[in-house]
């Protein structure tokens, strides 16, 4: 099975944001919690596949990229091989409560599998 | 057969107390958070997908499930209605009123062929 090619098969999506901080990380953080809550996985246990069959990679879309710690969101993710990177993106809101802006991420988390055919 | 996926999505009716319109934005929030390959995995057709969506909502009569079936592009949906989801009164001082209903959705999918 680890010949076979690899295959995305879902692309978990998700919303974040700082309110008041102004904390890219914690936005981000938020927005792959977002992702993850809105779906499950059972094939694992249905198909008796282990957890590290699967590989993870994560987008974080934020207005400063560079000031995300990657390192840290990656302990948000608790199966599979797991990537994050941050890129540029997500919304910078102003708004008269919060003087470093709404911070608003968005999240992509990709999963592969070996094709399972 | 199994349930290879499990979507979660919510949905209400904010003044209306429409439970089949909270449950079909549930439905919505429920697909449009993910995006599924899973029948290309398993070397399937889309139409192989079988969707099993149970539905929870205070008052499960009140949904029309005749109505949700269009909101899926593909694949073959069953629809299980029961009492769920979370109807928040509207206070005194509004003087009446209907409540605003959440309404908890959740998709299985499985896919005909695997278990």
């Amino acid at each position: 099975m680890s010949d076979a090619p690899e295959r995305r098969f879902i692309i978990e999506m998700g919303m974040g944001n700082d309110l008041y901080g102004g904390d890219q990380t914690k936005a981000a953080a938020r927005a792959i919690e977002d992702a993850l809550r809105h779906s499950s996985i059972p094939l694992f246990e249905v198909r008796g596949l282990p957890h590290d069959a699967m590989r993870v990679a994560v987008t974080v879309a934020v207005p400063n990229p560079e000031s995300v710690d990657t390192e840290a969101l990656k302990s948000a993710l608790p199966r599979g091989r797991v990537t994050v990177r941050a890129v540029e993106g997500g919304l910078l809101v102003r708004s008269p409560a919060s003087p470093d802006g709404i911070i608003m991420a968005s999240a992509s988390v990709e999963a592969y599998l070996p094709a399972q055919y | 057969m199994a349930p290879l996926l499990i979507e979660f999505g919510m949905g209400t009716s904010l003044r209306r107390q429409d439970y089949t319109e909270a449950a079909l934005r549930g439905l919505k929030d429920a697909l449009w958070h993910n995006s599924i390959n899973l029948a290309e995995l398993f070397g399937k057709d889309k139409t192989d997908m079988r969707l099993c969506c149970v539905i929870g909502v205070q008052q499960p009569d009140k949904v029309d499930v005749s109505k949700l079936a269009d909101v899926f592009p593909y694949g073959q949906p069953t629809f299980h209605v029961e009492k769920g989801g979370l109807d928040i009164p509207r206070p005194d001082y509004e003087g009446g009123g209907r409540p605003t209903v959440i309404a908890n959705v959740a998709i299985k999918v499985s896919l005909e062929g695997v278990s």
